[in-house]
């Protein structure tokens, strides 16, 4: 039961794609149905999805492709295709172990866990945000702080705010979900109750068969100008995966199709 | 030829030319007064290099499960049962802890570092540093305790403060990670900043509740003294049977070495400083034994004996040294005095912290270290007067006479 697992990148893949079952009785849909709901929706699928990642820096900027596999919420692997010289670099999730490949320097690196907080290749996600174990439904307390009707949709606001003894930094989060379980914003804060970092939505789209974010934006308060963006190009779901796909030889592979 | 009067005869010499030989006394006792003033320093080093080692976790003696100390991790631990006891004199036994020590990982909202997570009991800490050191918000209440106690440093590169959660994540017992939220007790600020890096400490049943154990890392022993033999260490393994029992001096061999250096300093700064001082000894012993060539040569005729002439100016010599080295061990203790209560080298902190000491050096003056300089410098004003004293038994009476 991992919720931010793989978050934001695959729980946009995963919960921001969830079908909209009808529906739920106003009053009933409190905070945590409504997340344990939209975690229930992605548990045990699979998924593929093409994006495109721009880091933008105030000096600079950087687009790559990648390519995502997911099952459930254990497995993943991640593929960069271009630009050309981060093609084949690669990241795999088993469970709670992680490694990368560089086809450089043809090396298979298991990440100790010191190093994932370290910045994802070199965008604003941390490694461990592809695979922080954070359980929003055990670790937190929910609560709707605010609903509001926008375009037709009921958006919920969502405050979870950790337990006393939670691995969690965070003094709380924010979530704002739609009632289709499309996750607008979510919104870390420090323990004085300041926002530190910003996961939002910039597009909202359909995109294999589910309605989604296609394109999304991390960023921190503090760091002007710096940002990394998310936009899917393709998505695919509960699609067929070969037990393979999720093994460090395939990591090492330059395609697995 | 009685020895008195060769003493009299001796100082009368010396205090013929007394400027002059108050001028070699001063560089005497300059030079003294500098080796005896070096050496307290040296010593106080020394004794401040074991004592950090020793209080930084790691007591005079330790037990470790074989392998911990090139893999520590929760692995390799041993159970101690909760009534054991150190079989050890209660009069040479300052105290002992028992502990979990594992590398971890901390996380605060803005920054993430390596440290090692110690789990303590609070009341057995008075034998390492946490006994007396520093704190603001509150230490540790208990074994149970499950907030964490960090260095001032530390919290500083975290960015957070007392009352805050930091995430803490390592490896339990069977290989997969734990983590937990922990609140911040308090912060210690601890002499040098690389323990404060180093160090997060919490509950001992906290920690091993955390890790899914009732074993320890390490058992660490404080004495009193500085052990004279393996003896404790023995009686330690008899019971502590398939595990590590280490001396401090194996536990910190970079310490202990530098330690054994410290021994040798000494002797290398007394070697320049006296040998110099030597010659200008051997320098004036000549030119008082050339002026009374005369002197020595009437002597002689009148039946003073060459063994005579040889300890009368050794004995010059070794008043001259005397008087300097009284002086000098005055003056050098009297400057220790004057700094009992320890040098400042805080303004060099990085720099020394970087050897292990403390940025406060307090200079230690041991009874036998004076008796070393002080017989070692008679021995060298002796071996000085030699060949003066040679020089003055080689005068023949005859053409001394005749000049």
């Amino acid at each position: 039961m991992r919720w931010r697992l793989l978050c934001p990148l695959f729980l946009a893949l995963g919960t921001l794609g969830v079908v909209p079952l009808g529906v739920l009785a106003d009053t009933a849909q409190t905070a945590r149905a409504l997340v344990e709901r939209a975690i229930d929706q992605t548990r045990g699928r699979t998924s593929f999805a093409m994006m495109s990642m721009t880091v933008h820096r105030p000096s600079w900027e950087r687009t790559s492709t990648l390519e995502a596999w997911t099952r459930g919420r254990e497995d993943a692997l991640i593929r960069f295709t271009e630009p050309a010289r981060d093609a084949g670099n690669a990241t795999l999730k088993q469970g709670e172990k992680m490694w990368t490949y560089t086809p450089k320097l043809n090396r298979t690196i298991r990440l100790p866990f010191s190093l994932m907080s370290q910045s994802w290749a070199g965008s604003d996600f941390s490694y461990n945000d592809l695979s922080r174990t954070d359980n929003l439904l055990h670790q937190y307390d929910l609560s709707v702080t605010a609903t509001e009707q926008r375009e037709g949709h009921t958006v919920y606001t969502i405050e979870a705010v950790p337990h006393e003894d939670a691995p969690v930094v965070w003094g709380k989060e924010v979530l704002v979900l739609r009632d289709d379980f499309v996750l607008l914003e979510q919104v870390f804060y420090d323990q004085d109750l300041e926002p530190l970092k910003k996961m939002q939505v910039l597009e909202i789209g359909e995109l294999g068969g589910r309605t989604m974010g296609l394109r999304l934006r991390m960023f921190e308060f503090d760091k002007a100008d710096s940002y990394t963006e998310l936009e899917w190009r393709e998505a695919d779901f509960d699609i067929e995966l070969d037990d393979q796909l999720f093994t460090l030889f395939s990591l090492r592979q330059g395609s697995p199709r | 030829m009685k020895v008195g009067l060769l003493a009299t005869l001796s100082v009368r010499n010396l205090l013929r030319h007394r400027r002059r030989n108050a001028m070699l006394v001063a560089a005497i006792v300059v030079a003294v007064a500098g080796v005896t003033f070096m050496n307290s320093f040296i010593r106080g080093f020394q004794q401040d290099l074991r004592d950090s080692a020793v209080a930084n976790l790691t007591g005079h003696i330790k037990v470790h499960a074989p392998g911990y100390r090139d893999d520590p991790s929760i692995e390799r631990s041993f159970e101690v049962a909760t009534s054991w006891q150190p079989d050890i004199d209660a009069q040479a036994l300052q105290g002992w802890a028992a502990r979990v020590r594992v590398p971890a990982v901390i996380m605060s909202e803005r920054e993430t570092r390596g440290v090692q997570l110690v789990g303590i009991d609070p009341a057995q800490e008075g034998i390492s540093f946490l006994g007396d050191v520093e704190f603001e918000g509150e230490q540790l209440s208990g074994v149970g305790d499950k907030r964490v106690f960090l260095g001032a440093a530390l919290r500083d590169q975290l960015d957070t403060r007392v009352g805050r959660r930091l995430v803490l994540i390592t490896q339990g017992s069977d290989g997969r990670n734990r983590e937990a939220g922990f609140r911040i007790a308090g912060v210690y600020d601890a002499e040098g900043t690389a323990l404060e890096k180093a160090y997060v400490f919490t509950g001992r049943e906290a920690l091993q509740n955390l890790l899914d154990t009732h074993a320890v890392t390490e058992v660490s022993i404080r004495l009193l003294q500085d052990p004279a033999g393996p003896s404790i260490q023995r009686r330690l393994l008899s019971y502590f049977t398939g595990l590590e029992v280490l001396g401090w001096r194996e536990l910190e061999p970079q310490v202990a070495a530098m330690f054994v250096f410290a021994d040798t300093a000494i002797f290398i700064w007394f070697s320049i400083m006296m040998g110099a001082l030597v010659f200008g000894l051997v320098n004036s012993l000549i030119t008082a034994v050339m002026e009374r060539v005369r002197e020595f040569g009437m002597l002689r005729a009148v039946g003073m004996r060459p063994g005579a002439v040889i300890v009368q100016v050794v004995m010059e010599s070794t008043v001259l040294m005397a008087a300097g080295v009284a002086i000098g061990l005055g003056i050098g203790w009297l400057l220790c005095a004057s700094l009992a209560d320890g040098l400042d080298l805080s303004q060099w902190a990085s720099g020394v912290e970087m050897v292990g000491m403390r940025s406060l050096v307090v200079p230690r003056l041991y009874g036998e270290d004076m008796l070393l300089v002080a017989v070692l410098s008679l021995v060298l004003g002796v071996v000085a007067s030699l060949y003066p004293a040679w020089r003055a038994v080689k005068i023949n009476p005859l053409e001394a006479m005749r000049r």
